[in-house]
């Protein structure tokens, strides 16, 4: 199959395609049990298989896909056949960043192989914890596992041939409530990363259960708190919510597509432009945030991303200051040529597809906040004279260029003079991207940071989910309207 | 091609009776076409084919599933599927709750909604639609965004319970423009859904955008003090609440599951503004209808709200057998939501400016992101996006930078609503995660609500 591929690549470069690459899956398998108020309500497997064709011409992209692979060359000439097409408008020709030619092998680093393990095991480990779910006040219990393997082949017209063996684990657990006036309340536990690979061996029973005590505790603390005020507060962000804070007003606004105007048509922009690089006051010195796709186990790690770059760990934000986005091959290349300066030494390794049948496009690795020196969450806590601890993520909304937002989060607990005093229930914050981030004024050591994964993030049209993760520590912000 | 999809699902029918399997097996085959526009240019053109296979596989209350992507030639493949699905149900835990397998009377068969002149448009025909959408319109600083997403969608269901078959096919498009300033990151919009190419047409999109670019260019953006304001919703802003309307107000198993603002003793009372019916009718072939669900029944019309009275929930198969209720024809991959019209004739943003008003009015077509807030109040947020407009009361224009609006669908469709449109438009809502599934909610090209609060007030774009 290799050397059939190589062949179609070859003979569209005899054609004067200007770049070919294809990614073959033999396969793509998932396993997803969702266990709802006792019943197993999905037992699905699934399996796919096919080759993704993107063909570069008079600079602009072709793309398709089958999973027909009886007929390899109709792939490739129906991508090359769309290539011709879109290079009947092209306003910037498209150019690729220099890179290495690889032959390489990536494989997830994995103990248990969670495909070996027998369903019964599985529905064995769901029905166990929602009989632990299974408590007072508690209206609605889910648990659920989600495994998925794959196999990548990538080959590309410069010679490179990488082989990615991909393994990812998720799982959660979630209960809601109803208060007095009928009103819903939720609190979950996703599985953080554990340990430094990540198999059946992440699935560990005690962890689960002891969470499982702990939403159960916190959602009844929440069925009889009272609303969250409508105040100015400090609010106090623990990993559950920081987490989606750095995800949607640090990743999505630095993905360089975005700033370029790529994404306009659907998820949006950015408010950040190419002048702000190396200038931009983006948060205050106590921030510091990358783009690490090199840390150990976690679904922001892929060894090599969909251009054939390898992984890489690049700075976004130093010490406050913008100097780092999240880049692939192409536009590296139009960015620095439009703002006539080379902003972008290279791609930073994070052009990645959903699927064989979508197109790689820039995508969130790890996107991470350095632990801090404000000590741990108990001292921050402690160095808070009015505040709000808030956690886990319940809505969230932003602006299309990423400069506002609204969170919703699960719980809220009121601080004062360095003490938590009440639970509040449904609480909210909302704020300026640029000017919350510069009100940060507290970042936890390590003892508070936590890789948080996330296995749903949309973007891209025909839109593409993709799974990635979050390093973060507990932060504080000052000056931030909640309750609205 | 038809025959050969259902002989498929006859063959594999015949293969899991033979090993006494009990399976549904749910074929869909998409062929999706997406051109993709950024900075002026196409920035990307791709096509996909993709085969889908769904067995599910039943054992008493035992119930698994085994999906795969595949093709018409894999029989082999697709046998070994249903093993897998057969093999996997053993392990499964049972249900609380019996789940229905559908027995099928007759086979049905509805291809109302394909033209294949639309499902095979080319890639020369689009790009010449989208020129002539935005002739003129684009700069060196204004710059065209947007899809041209198109294609050919196909649903086929067997089981073994019977050898009647369902079959359903449909073509589809859903075009995007946008037209953005590079460098003062104004955008404005206009879209089109159509099941059928002889509905497109360029030079609305363009009116529309010439319009809305005529504004953005010449007035200087403002950022709109905080308070309260008569708004104006476009079609995408009413359409995208009336998604989440579909999710959190009268979805049954929701509402069981404490996911909805709506309740079950509000069933025949007054919720909602006399002017506000909303229906689901898979009458409308804009909407990419399913006019008999995936268990076989026909889906009639079905009133939700009529002049604001609640008239019920909709119940799928599931949920129906969870929680001992009867089915309501909603077992389907979406559904065909229309609202009434109104009486105003006010139909295109042209005449929305120009008529006299003695109130300002905020002009939001689009809402970015909305998400719930709060489900049990039916509390939602957004941002405006796409070309809104500050109508002055003394006839001037005001360009307003994006503001944000949190509330409940309750207010916004109770008796604050204080006109609707009496044209209606189809609003394309499909998204492409997964399979393809294109959808169109028909409403009002405008809907009037009173005293709405802005919660947040953009300083710059």
């Amino acid at each position: 199959m290799r050397d059939n591929l190589k062949q179609q690549i070859e003979r569209l470069k005899a054609q004067n395609a200007t770049y070919v690459d294809v990614r073959w899956y033999p396969y793509e398998e998932t396993n997803y049990l969702l266990m709802w108020n006792g019943n197993l309500k999905s037992t699905v497997a699934a399996k796919e298989s096919g080759i993704g064709v993107r063909v570069l011409y008079q600079g602009a992209w072709g793309f398709s896909a089958s999973s027909d692979l009886s007929n390899l060359s109709a792939v490739f000439d129906k991508a090359f056949e769309n290539a011709k097409a879109a290079a009947e408008r092209v306003t910037f020709p498209v150019r690729l960043a220099e890179k290495d030619s690889i032959v390489a092998r990536f494989d997830s680093p994995v103990l248990s192989n969670p495909f070996d393990i027998s369903l019964e095991e599985k529905v064995s480990f769901l029905r166990d914890l929602d009989a632990k779910l299974n408590q007072t006040n508690v209206f609605q219990r889910q648990s659920d596992l989600n495994f998925v393997r794959k196999q990548i082949i990538f080959l590309d017209s410069e010679g490179s041939e990488i082989e990615k063996n991909i393994q990812e684990v998720f799982s959660s657990i979630a209960v809601t409530g109803l208060d007095e006036e009928g009103n819903m309340h939720d609190r979950k536990f996703i599985l953080p990363r554990q340990g430094s690979s990540r198999g059946w061996e992440s699935i560990d029973r005690d962890l689960f259960n002891e969470n499982a005590d702990r939403i159960v505790k916190e959602l009844n603390q929440m069925l009889k708190a009272d609303q969250c005020p409508k105040d100015d507060r400090s609010v106090i962000l623990l990993p559950g919510i920081m987490y989606l804070q750095t995800h949607e007003t640090i990743g999505h606004a630095l993905e360089l597509d975005r700033i370029l105007g790529y994404e306009l048509a659907y998820a949006g922009g950015s408010f950040v432009t190419l002048d702000d690089f190396g200038t931009l006051r983006y948060g205050s010195e106590k921030l510091t945030a990358r783009a690490d796709a090199t840390l150990i186990n976690s679904p922001g790690s892929f060894g090599f991303d969909d251009d054939g770059v390898e992984a890489q760990n690049n700075l976004l934000i130093d010490k406050g200051i913008l100097v780092g986005a999240i880049t692939g091959r192409q536009m590296v290349e139009e960015a620095n040529a439009k703002a006539k300066r080379e902003i972008f030494s290279g791609s930073s390794g994070a052009n990645r597809a959903t699927a064989f049948y979508r197109v790689p496009i820039e995508r969130m690795t790890n996107i991470n906040i350095d632990p801090g020196s404000d000590g741990t969450l108990e001292d921050i806590i402690k160095n808070t004279e009015k505040g709000i601890v808030l956690d886990g993520d319940r809505s969230w909304s932003i602006g299309s260029n990423r400069e506002q937002f609204h969170f919703g989060t699960e719980m809220g607990w009121l601080v004062e003079d360095g003490e938590i005093t009440d639970v509040v229930k449904n609480p909210t914050y909302r704020g300026s991207t640029v000017k919350f981030w510069n009100s940060l004024t507290a970042v936890g050591d390590e003892s508070t940071w936590r890789v948080h994964f996330v296995d749903n993030c949309g973007k891209g049209q025909p839109n593409q989910i993709m799974q990635l993760g979050h390093g973060i520590p507990v932060c504080r912000f000052d000056n931030v309207r909640i309750g609205e | 091609m038809k025959e050969k999809i259902l002989q498929t699902l006859q063959d594999l029918r015949q293969y899991a009776l033979s090993k006494n399997y009990e399976v549904t097996l749910s074929y869909h085959e998409e062929d999706s076409y997406l051109m993709r526009f950024a900075n002026s240019a196409i920035s990307l053109n791709t096509n996909e084919h993709l085969i889908r296979l769904e067995i599910t596989a039943y054992q008493d209350k035992k119930r698994a599933s085994y999906e795969l992507i595949t093709d018409l030639n894999k029989l082999d493949e697709m046998k070994a599927g249903i093993d897998t699905a057969a093999d996997m149900v053993q392990y499964a835990q049972p249900l609380n709750y019996q789940p229905t397998i559908p027995i099928y009377e007759a086979s049905y068969e509805d291809d109302s909604a394909f033209d294949i002149n639309l499902a095979e448009m080319s890639s020369e025909d689009k790009l010449e639609f989208i020129n002539q959408a935005v002739d003129g319109l684009e700069t060196d600083k204004i710059k065209l965004s947007g899809i041209f997403s198109s294609g050919a969608n196909t649903f086929a269901l067997i089981n073994t319970r019977s050898p009647h078959t369902l079959y359903f096919k449909s073509s589809d498009a859903q075009i995007t423009l946008v037209l953005a300033h590079e460098t003062l990151k104004w955008e404005v919009t206009a879209e089109q859904s159509a099941w059928n190419k002889s509905n497109l047409e360029a030079e609305n999109l363009h009116n529309e955008l010439a319009y809305l670019i005529d504004r953005y260019e010449n007035d200087q953006p403002q950022q709109l003090p905080l308070g309260t304001y008569d708004v104006v919703f476009g079609p995408a802003a009413t359409a995208e609440m009336i998604s989440f309307m579909n999710w959190i107000a009268f979805d049954g198993g929701l509402m069981k599951r404490g996911f909805s603002f709506m309740k079950e003793e509000q069933i025949g009372e007054k919720t909602l503004s006399t002017q506000f019916t909303l229906s689901d009718d898979a009458a409308h072939l804009d909407t990419f209808p399913f006019k008999r669900d995936l268990m076989g029944l026909e889906r009639d019309k079905t009133q939700l709200f009529k002049e604001g009275v609640f008239k019920g929930f909709i119940w799928s198969q599931d949920d129906a057998d969870e929680f001992n209720q009867i089915a309501t024809g909603h077992t389907v991959p979406h559904k065909s939501l229309v609202v009434e019209p109104g009486n105003m004739e006010i139909n295109i943003i042209q005449e929305l400016a120009s008529k006299p008003r003695d109130k300002d009015i905020l002009y939001v077509p689009f809402l970015h992101y909305m998400n719930i807030v709060n489900p049990s109040k039916g509390i939602v947020t957004g941002s405006s996006r796409f070309g809104a407009l500050l109508l002055k009361k003394d006839g001037s224009i005001i360009v307003p930078y994006n503001v944000r609006l949190t509330h409940s669908l309750l207010d916004i469709f109770g008796d604050k609503i204080a006109w609707l449109s009496n044209e209606r438009v189809a609003y394309n809502v499909s998204n492409s995660y997964g399979a393809r599934n294109p959808t169109a909610i028909i409403v009002p090209k405008f809907m009037k609500v009173n005293d709405l609060e802005i919660s947040h007030s953009n300083d710059s774009y």
